[in-house]
């Protein structure tokens, strides 16, 4: 009896630790590009993913860093476990506590320090820095790994071996070595494990261009996390399960060594399977991730650096560029303007394009951040509505900066089937009706932006008066939210989790392409109307290049291949022009008539201070 | 034997240069202001409403997420310690193996998992059960947190206990102890190094994440992770941040102090 | 002497294919000190573990003062145990260790104290209470186990070699602690051992066991005399065995020549095995001999000197006060009453006689 529910709660733990890792599984296989829907069986992901080029080098990227640091960790570890087997106690014990110092310190902590040291060392931010801080964080788990074997091994017989006319190195390789080794592959294991599982470090000392599967997983939670990244991991665990069964429990293991030693077939079979195998999938893992490596690097004349939205561009139309004009593409996301700028203000990397929304363009003009666009290099501006050109002169008042790339409204997308009145205000995100059923924006600007619409003042406001109503709203609000999310509103509103939400008309058109029953409306107080464009940092060192890219995206059939790609509207007319689909082409979501915009503004650059009063507001919203 | 201490000489530049420095550059920039002059107030910052409320809640979930990994490991490893597949490399195996799967998908899995109509409420209503609503909930979190970090709890007091002395065992029974006076007068104390430095392994990543409130919190729970995170990545201010951080390290450092004093001077470290 | 304490009935242990103890019988009497002697393997701690509660037997019974207790976990009998390694606790200090199991009885604090003071003094650790065990050494700790276990005031104290990580001075003094312990407590002492020699100054009986079988019952003085058979005669010091046939009751043939002997009812013309000890071999002028041998080996030993002797094609061991150089020619004298007769075992099996059978 006691023994049935001992197992009933080891199965109970057991399912706790892998129905993650199963369901993460059956989403690999699931048709439909969207987590809250089941699509069907499929094994597409697992094919594009090996054309998925973006996936596969931040793979690659992940086991070569792990492999390196961990082979590195192993060799510093190992070393300073022998070098202090011969100290004094007391330094001995000052240099573990040393090593205990990234086990115990926080992980954000240990993070931020590295990062600063990079940046006071002037280490440009990238492969090599992830490498220095992987091997920083591995080191104490070598040593705790080795250290315990160190103090087992008998220092007599090391004694016997120099005694019997060995030398110091072949003693300690012959008599030493062999007895610590247990450890140190032990050691060398969980640094590459930890390695590949960690985020926060990689998260602050990466650099532009170079991602990790953690970092690349994390820009893309807020949109939607690629099947394909499914398809990987699922391959992954299943890979790394059949090599420790291998490994660990290969028939013969249970013999002894001497029946081993006499059978020589199975010697031989456990050569193959524990050592041979192994040692190749190692060398194919090494080898792909030097190629890949080799092809990530920033740097030569042919190159072209890219701050661009996560998934905000066709990935067919990188590969068409690259193919055209023989530039080789550096692509890098960001998720919010936020995180954007200091990027581009530190200049720790020098981008060459960068996809800023109307506000924040405001802002880096007035910092002096861009570089003036030489118009010369793009005729296909031509296919710039003229309409989106004007809105533009609100942030860049002479149209030097920037070239529009794509545009949209802020409205309510809602479900038909849980909402029965007609949706036409903003108040109906207080209605408590929906109470856990509202979904807002997890960003400042657009949050305040409701708040600020629904009192009838201006989303620019200024006036700290409107500023502190528009908050004292955002927190009666907040019991009725059910979470606060960026581009996660999409698949919460096609999987049914919620009711309403304030989401970019962009998405809108995919969700119902998902989900028939979603419905947008822009409430009648107006909203916002935002831009967002291409700009040149001052810093950019390949400016032509990425003038030419701008012109190559202005192509209609470009514009369009990125319209159906990512559903947000274009400023191409041309391009509109060539949408086949009537429906879509004359949708209202996408492109809205001027009615319809009437109460719509775009947002605008407030000031370093009065940014810092928004923030301050909206974290006395986030933390009530 | 001299020259086999330089041996570590490698790794005492390297915790030099990549430990003790930057721990500096922390305590530099947390207590200057952006001209270079000394200040506290960046670390004084900690004491703001919304500040004190995340590192307020950040304690009370690294807390609970703790004492949850605890009642859940420590059974769990006195049954590993127990099972006749004492092979303990096949153990480990089974709590080291997730981590081959990414921590951020795992930790997003229970989102397809926990969400209004996700598996777990599919399940429930096909056996008309209640439905369950904790997504974006503190509730989430520490869930969230319990399933990531409860391998660190686990194996750590599975090694104490493997190695425990089964005479010591036998010892106190024949001197009159049942199995509970046993297991608290014996196994328990004896096991206190492993789950002390279970405590530090969990409780110290639950107190600082910030990836697991993101993902699990919708975005309405506000750790002190969050706000050191924020403070850096979007706020780009490196002063503030490291005063925080700062704050941070202390608290951490103080809570272990606090911890270590039941550890009666024997050495953890049986990860 | 009185009367039976504990009564091992028919129990037999088995771990996968290997049988520790094969239906094994034995009494153990009230104030006795009783050894399980045997090498390693033998099936000796596995019976000590069986009376202490700590394994089950497969089959058989446990009587304790004459109610079955087979099925009792260990912590409800009145017996205590003193382990190999002395598994003192080792977060506890000495005076908790002594007073754990005087706790759990809920003892009042001046009865504990009193019992702490008396035990340690008992074991010659006075003013060890706030001691950490860690800070013993070896032979301390053992004492302290053995305080441990009797302040309980068991009826019975199991020793699980108990001396066995302890070296050669301290393990003799030990020795004595012990016969001194169980004079002054009178409780019975069950002790298991591989030492003989450890046996045999202790035991007031000593229990010869090999490979799960008991091979001979007898106080010190008949185990090492009256071997049972060649096993008991081979483990218990140092012997000649020889193969013998006794020609008619007091009248043994060995190596071709004829020797008075003691031993009866044996039967004409059997095969039987002889044990003579070392020192039970005289040595004489070669002409005084009943046969006559070569020394080929000569060792001091402190007390006597060991020789070799190569005699009738068998090579002799010899302990003598007297010294003869390699080479000598001596001749070989062995009064009737030294040469023990036992049977020859006819199988495998049978080398493991029962004797209460």
């Amino acid at each position: 009896m006691k023994n049935a529910a001992k197992k009933v709660y080891l199965i109970l733990i057991l399912i706790l630790l892998y129905a993650p890792i199963a369901t993460l599984m059956i989403l690999s296989f699931n048709k439909s590009r969207t987590r809250a829907k089941w699509g069907g069986f499929t094994l597409e992901w697992y094919r594009s993913l090996l054309e998925n080029e973006q996936i596969m080098n931040a793979f690659y990227t992940t086991l070569l860093i792990a492999l390196l640091s961990a082979l590195a960790a192993t060799l510093i570890g190992t070393l300073a476990c022998i070098g202090m087997q011969a100290m004094s106690k007391r330094a001995r014990n000052i240099l573990m506590a040393t090593a205990n110092i990234p086990m115990v310190n926080p992980e954000i902590v240990t993070a931020v320090s590295l990062m600063l040291i990079f940046i006071a060392l002037r280490v440009g931010l990238g492969f090599q820095t992830i490498l220095l801080s992987h091997i920083t964080f591995n080191i104490p788990y070598v040593i705790l790994s080795v250290m315990p074997k160190m103090r087992q091994t008998s220092r007599s017989t090391y004694e016997a071996a120099l005694d019997l006319g060995a030398s110091p190195v072949y003693a300690f390789f012959r008599i030493v070595f062999p007895d610590i080794l247990p450890g140190v592959i032990s050691g060398f294991l969980l640094s590459f494990t930890m390695s590949l599982d960690d985020f926060v470090i990689t998260h602050f000392t990466k650099g532009p261009g170079i991602d990790t599967l953690s970092t690349k997983i994390y820009t893309e939670v807020r949109k939607g996390i690629k099947p394909e990244i499914y398809a990987l991991s699922t391959l992954l665990f299943v890979s790394v399960l059949l090599l420790l069964i291998l490994v660990n429990y290969s028939p013969e293991e249970t013999e002894t060594a001497a029946k081993q030693a006499q059978k020589k077939p199975g010697r031989w079979k456990i050569f193959v399977l524990r050592r041979f195998v192994p040692a190749v999938m190692a060398l194919v893992l090494i080898s792909g991730g030097i190629y890949y490596g080799s092809r990530g690097k920033i740097g030569g004349q042919n190159t072209l650096v890219v701050y661009n939205w996560g998934e905000y561009m066709d990935p067919a139309v990188l590969e068409l560029f690259e193919k055209e004009t023989g530039i080789r593409v550096v692509y890098e996301e960001f998720e919010t303007n936020e995180i954007m700028y200091p990027k581009v203000q530190t200049g720790a990397i020098a981008y060459d394009l960068v996809c800023p929304s109307d506000y924040m363009i405001q802002r880096m003009i007035e910092n002096d951040l861009l570089a003036e666009i030489n118009f010369d290099h793009i005729p296909n501006l031509k296919n710039i509505g003229s309409t989106y050109l004007e809105k533009s002169r609100e942030f860049d008042p002479d149209n030097k900066y920037s070239v529009p790339y794509c545009w949209g409204t802020v409205g309510i997308l809602y479900n038909k089937t849980m909402v029965d009145e007609p949706v036409d205000s903003w108040g109906i995100l207080w209605d408590e009706t929906y109470a856990d059923s509202i979904l807002m924006q997890d960003s400042v600007r657009d949050a305040f932006a409701v708040a600020l619409c629904y009192l009838g003042y201006s989303l620019n406001s200024t006036d700290l008066d409107e500023l502190t109503a528009a908050k004292n709203l955002l927190i009666r609000q907040k019991p009725l939210v059910q979470a606060y999310v960026v581009d996660q509103v999409r698949d919460k509103m096609i999987g049914n989790e919620a009711a309403l939400g304030v989401i970019y008309s962009g998405e809108a058109i995919y969700t119902q392409r998902e989900n028939p029953d979603l419905e947008y409306v822009i409430p009648k107080e107006g909203s916002n109307i935002w831009i967002d464009s291409w700009v040149i940092p001052k810093n950019a060192r390949h400016k032509e290049s990425a003038e030419a890219f701008i012109n190559f995206l202005c192509r209609p059939d470009i514009a369009l291949m990125n319209f159906d790609y990512i559903t947000y509207s274009t400023p191409n007319t041309a391009a509109r022009e060539l949408i086949e689909d009537d429906e879509i082409r004359n949708s209202p979501i996408a492109f809205p008539d001027d009615e319809a915009l009437r109460n719509c503004t775009t947002f605008h650059y407030l000031g370093d201070e009065m940014d810092g009063v928004y923030n301050e507001l909206w974290n006395q919203v986030k933390s009530k | 034997m001299k020259r086999r201490r330089l041996l570590a000489g490698p790794y005492l530049f390297w915790s030099v240069s990549f430990i003790i420095i930057p721990l500096f550059l922390i305590v530099c920039y947390g207590l200057t202001k952006a001209d270079g002059g000394f200040t506290l107030e960046n670390a004084a910052h900690i004491t703001t409403p919304e500040n004190l409320k995340a590192l307020g809640l950040s304690l009370l979930l690294a807390f609970l997420c703790t004492l949850i990994c605890l009642v859940l490991a420590y059974p769990l490893a006195m049954i590993l310690s127990q099972s006749s597949i004492s092979q303990s490399s096949f153990i480990v195996l089974i709590f080291i193996l997730p981590m081959w799967m990414n921590f951020l998908l795992r930790t997003l899995a229970w989102q397809t998992l926990l969400e209004k109509n996700g598996v777990i409420n599919t399940f429930l209503s096909f056996l008309h059960l209640p439905q369950i609503n904790i997504i974006n909930t503190p509730y989430a979190i520490v869930l969230g947190m319990v399933y990531d970090f409860l391998p660190f709890m686990v194996l750590p007091i599975y090694n104490v206990l493997i190695k425990l002395d089964k005479d010591m065992i036998n010892a106190a029974r024949d001197l009159g102890a049942n199995s509970a006076q046993t297991f608290v007068k014996i196994i328990l104390p004896q096991s206190i190094p492993g789950v002390i430095s279970g405590i530090t392994m969990v409780f110290v990543p639950a107190m600082t994440t910030f990836v697991i409130s993101d993902l699990l919190g919708g975005g309405k729970v506000l750790l002190i992770g969050n706000v050191i995170e924020q403070t850096f990545k979007q706020g780009s201010n490196w002063h503030l941040g490291s005063g925080l951080s700062l704050v941070l390290m202390i608290f951490v450092i103080a809570s272990m102090g606090i911890v270590n004093k039941y550890d009666k001077g024997q050495s953890g470290g049986s990860f | 002497m009185s009367n039976k304490l504990i009564d091992l009935v028919h129990i037999s242990k088995t771990y996968g294919t290997n049988t520790v103890l094969d239906n094994l019988d034995l009494y153990i009497r009230e104030n006795e000190f009783l050894t399980l002697l045997g090498p390693s393997g033998c099936g000796k701690t596995t019976t000590l573990r069986i009376i202490g509660g700590f394994e089950t037997p497969d089959s058989g019974q446990v009587i304790f003062d004459g109610k079955d207790i087979t099925a009792l976990p260990p912590n409800k009998r009145q017996l205590n145990t003193v382990f190999q390694r002395y598994a003192l606790f080792s977060h506890m200090n000495i005076a908790e260790n002594i007073a754990f199991g005087l706790k759990i009885k809920n003892k009042t604090k001046k009865y504990i104290d009193d019992k702490i003071r008396y035990a340690l003094k008992l074991v010659n650790l006075d003013g060890y209470e706030n001691r950490m065990p860690d800070s013993l050494s070896g032979g301390q700790q053992q004492r302290i186990a053995i305080a441990r276990a009797i302040v309980n005031e068991p009826k019975v104290l199991l020793l699980d070699e108990p001396l066995g990580a302890l070296d050669l001075k301290l393990r003799q003094d030990m020795q004595y602690e012990l016969i001194r312990l169980k004079n002054e407590l009178g409780i019975t002492f069950v002790y298991v051992t591989h030492d003989q020699e450890e046996a045999l100054t202790m035991s007031d009986t000593i229990v010869v066991m090999n490979q799960g079988y008991i091979q001979q019952i007898g106080t010190p003085e008949t185990i090492y005399n009256e071997p049972e058979n060649a096993f008991v005669a081979d483990f218990i010091g140092d012997s000649n065995i020889l193969s013998g046939i006794m020609l008619k009751d007091r009248l043994v043939n060995i190596l071709g020549t004829p020797f008075q002997c003691v031993d009866e009812g044996f039967g004409t013309n059997t095969p039987v095995d002889v044990v003579i000890r070392p020192e039970d071999v005289n040595l004489v002028k070669p002409e005084d001999g009943m046969i006559r041998g070569i020394v080929t080996h000569l060792i001091f030993k402190g007390v006597h000197y060991e020789m070799e002797v190569m005699a009738n094609n068998y090579e002799w061991l010899v302990h003598s006060t007297d010294m003869f150089p390699v080479g000598t020619e001596v001749g070989i004298r062995v009064v009737p009453f030294d040469i023990q007769i036992m049977n020859k075992p006819i199988s495998e099996d049978e080398e493991a006689v029962n004797i209460e059978a």
